[in-house]
């Protein structure tokens, strides 16, 4: 993916609107291996995440999707959102979704977690353990969690890919968080709101 | 979630719950509340700590999903080169094979029966639309063969667009397609005349009576004595029409006797068929017995799949016969051809033209009968099919078929075709839900069709159906093409794939004995697996506008989406 700062092939996007051969290769060397990045990190398998950034190329060459893309934005941004939809759509067909979330919501935390326990957390854990610990969250709170902290889109994004109303994004981000401190083996007290 | 729940910070004031804090770490907070926790947290070190972690933890998230810099894999990094490559191939291979199919279905199998049938007096139409088209009810069923002809070539039409034309999406080529049938729909010639209904357990039309439109008479007994300016349509368990139709007579009955006049065509689907007054045109009828006695005389061919037939009355044209046994002791002006059983022709048969005959048994032809020419008698005979080589021709012909409207409905449906093939991989309930609508759907389309304002949504839903059978050994295919070459969810190479497991399936098929069962088998499999994926496609699923899931009230003051605090 683009680099921030670094101009998108503009040029390659409006001709990839003709339908030019060309300029979609162009754009998938550019673009390729920043969605398979993103979908590696949304699904399950890496044989997942391979037929997926397939996939994504190929109904936007076929289709000539990227005649809805608004040229006034980022590609990228348009890009990540396109492949957020096709995993989620790939996960939800697959009834692999953990609808935790709307199960118990009401017990949103509210509580003061201990600051300097997840602090120790945060200190003690290295990237490649909070990678593991990704792969262990529910579907929909590893989905948010890339979609935020990967692709850093917006919550009007993340509630429009997940279908859930805006005002719930943060609650499946906070909810997210929550599992994956469970899941980096720390989370009872500290998912459970503990307080100094 | 309220202020209420959090506890006494080092200001005296509640302790910030952790959603605020995400939200304001987020920048979702509208600019009076993030100030305020802004100043809350220059007091406050427990919020100020659970701020300073929780940005910790963002970070660390980004990082840890950023950092692993994963190759592209080698076979994503040729994706495009090994896309167009597959694509050629399989272009050339679909094509020829699509190009070879419609010209022998046309030449070996279209064309003789339309010669066929135009030499029995259906001239214009072919096998489909006799059988279908012009036994049913409604007069315009007969243009409908003209808006299939139509729609065929608007669908090709769709499909090449769509495949020659990369710019023209694949939503165009569909509402060309559905713009082509509503046209195709619109020019149809409606009903035109007024329609009439009556119904009881004795009906009909009365002797002094003249109707001016179409009837439909439903009944256990139903009787035309007087005059219809239009068609009837008859339901009933005895039926008789011996007053005078104008128009064509269809009927759905046990018994059917014409005993008066129907000047235009008499389509029956009766046990017990006697004619003895006139009918203008043509007969087609499925019957047990047909007695076409000396008084009776019918203008045009007689078309039947019967038992047995006894003609003693007049035909004007041509006798085309499937069933069992003729005995032929009237006069028929055009030829005969007969398949069956038992030929008989009396002493007082008369036939102008030609007469061929295929049956089991040499015809019995007495020496006083006035024919043009001598019976053309062909034996039936009994081999194995597959001892014969147009059978492995025919075989051929029906895979390139099979191949051309997998490609083109896999082209026109991609996705649609992908979640099916998927879903045929949910064995059990793929081979469940089968059983259920290879039974199930046609019979709901058969009470539907009761009902006359069901009608079209009947024959619908039997066309659709019985498309679907077809579609079941496509989708089967694919996943036997997938099971051999590999998972694939691009459209070409899953197409490819199609090809050579319909190659498979074909072939498993064509077993003797055991061939019907596995048959069986992948239609009810692949039939299920394009349920599940219907079943799938219409399930409700959240979206934005839905009322979605519940949504915790968030502290008073905050507003997500809210501006940047300063």
């Amino acid at each position: 993916m683009s680099a921030p700062g670094k101009s998108e092939p503009s040029e390659a996007i409006a001709r990839a609107r003709t339908g030019d051969a060309d300029a979609w290769g162009v754009l998938y060397r550019e673009y390729a291996p920043a969605i398979f990045r993103f979908c590696r990190r949304a699904l399950p398998t890496r044989e997942d995440a391979e037929d997926a950034t397939m996939d994504i190329f190929a109904k936007l060459m076929r289709d000539n999707r990227i005649l809805q893309y608004d040229q006034s934005r980022s590609f990228s941004a348009w890009l990540y959102k396109v492949a957020a939809n096709h995993c989620w759509d790939l996960l939800r067909r697959r009834k692999t979704r953990q609808d935790k979330e709307t199960e118990d919501v009401e017990n949103v935390p509210l509580e003061h977690p201990d600051p300097n326990q997840l602090d120790r957390l945060i200190e003690q854990k290295t990237s490649e353990e909070v990678r593991c610990a990704l792969d262990k969250l529910g579907t929909r709170a590893r989905m948010a969690l890339v979609m935020r902290y990967y692709s850093d889109m917006s919550y009007d994004e993340i509630a429009d890919a997940l279908g859930v109303r805006r005002a719930f994004v943060g609650v499946v981000l906070l909810r997210a968080r929550h599992e994956l401190r469970q899941a980096l083996g720390q989370g009872g007290a500290l998912a459970a709101g503990g307080t100094s | 979630m309220t202020d209420d729940n959090n506890f006494p910070g080092d200001a005296g004031m509640p302790h910030l719950d952790e959603m605020t804090c995400l939200l304001y770490i987020e920048r979702q907070l509208d600019r009076a509340r993030a100030q305020e926790i802004s100043a809350h947290t220059q007091d406050c070190a427990a919020c100020r700590t659970l701020l300073r972690a929780l940005e910790r933890e963002s970070r660390l998230l980004t990082r840890a999903m950023l950092e692993e810099e994963e190759a592209l894999p080698a076979r994503l990094a040729h994706f495009e080169e090994r896309a167009r490559r597959s694509m050629q191939w399989i272009w050339t291979v679909a094509f020829g094979l699509a190009a070879t199919g419609v010209y022998a279905l046309y030449t070996g199998y279209v064309e003789p029966w339309q010669q066929q049938l135009e030499q029995a007096g259906f001239g214009g139409s072919n096998l489909l639309s006799l059988l279908i088209f012009q036994g049913a009810f409604w007069k315009g069923w007969q243009s409908m063969v003209t808006l299939l002809e139509i729609l065929a070539l608007v669908t090709v039409g769709g499909f090449a667009l769509a495949v020659l034309r990369k710019r023209v999406r694949r939503g165009s080529a569909l509402a060309l397609v559905l713009a082509g049938f509503c046209i195709t729909l619109l020019l149809q010639p409606v009903a035109a005349r007024a329609s009439e209904m009556r119904k009881g357990e004795s009906v009909g039309v009365a002797a002094d009576e003249t109707i001016k439109g179409d009837v439909f008479l439903f009944g256990d007994r139903v009787h035309i004595e007087g005059t219809v300016d239009g068609d009837v349509f008859l339901f009933g368990h005895n039926t008789s029409v011996a007053g005078h139709v104008k128009g064509d007579v269809i009927a759905f009955a046990q018994i059917l006797e014409v005993n008066g006049q129907v000047d235009g065509n008499v389509r029956a689907f009766t046990n017990t068929l006697t004619v003895r007054g006139t009918v203008g045109k043509n007969v087609l009828t499925f019957d047990d017995l047909v007695n076409l006695e000396s008084s009776g005389k019918i203008g045009g061919s007689l078309t039947l799949f019967v038992e047995n037939l006894n003609l003693e009355g007049m035909l004007g044209r041509d006798l085309l016969m499937f069933g069992k046994h003729l005995t032929l002791s009237g006069k028929i002006d055009g030829a005969i051809k007969m398949k069956g059983d038992l030929l008989t022709i009396n002493s007082s048969a008369q036939v102008g033209g030609p007469i061929h005959f295929e049956g089991n048994n040499p015809p019995d032809v007495s020496p006083q009968a006035k024919l043009a020419s001598p019976v053309d008698y062909q034996k039936i005979r009994r081999r194995p099919r597959y001892m014969e080589g147009h059978y492995y021709v025919w075989q051929v012909i029906w895979l390139a078929a099979f191949v051309l409207f997998g490609l083109v409905l896999f082209q026109l449906m991609p996705s649609f075709a992908g979640e099916a093939v998927a879903d045929a991989e949910r064995y059990g309930a793929s081979f469940g839900l089968g059983v259920l609508v290879l039974f199930a759907v046609p019979i709901a389309a058969l009470i539907a069709c009761i009902t006359v304002v069901g009608l079209f949504v009947g024959l619908t839903t039997f066309f659709v159906w019985y498309a679907a059978l077809y579609f079941a050994q496509v989708i089967v295919g694919a996943v036997v093409g997938q099971w051999l070459m590999g998972r694939t969810r691009e459209l070409w190479p899953l197409i490819g794939r199609m090809a050579v497991g319909l190659v498979i399936v074909r072939l498993a098929t064509v077993i003797p004995d055991l061939g019907g069962w596995v048959k069986l088998g992948v239609i009810l499999w692949g039939l299920g697996a394009i349920s599940l994926a219907l079943y799938n496609r219409f399930q409700p699923t959240l979206s934005a506008s839905s009322p979605g899931p519940y949504t915790p009230p968030l502290p008073p003051n905050t507003t997500v989406g809210g501006i940047q605090p300063a």
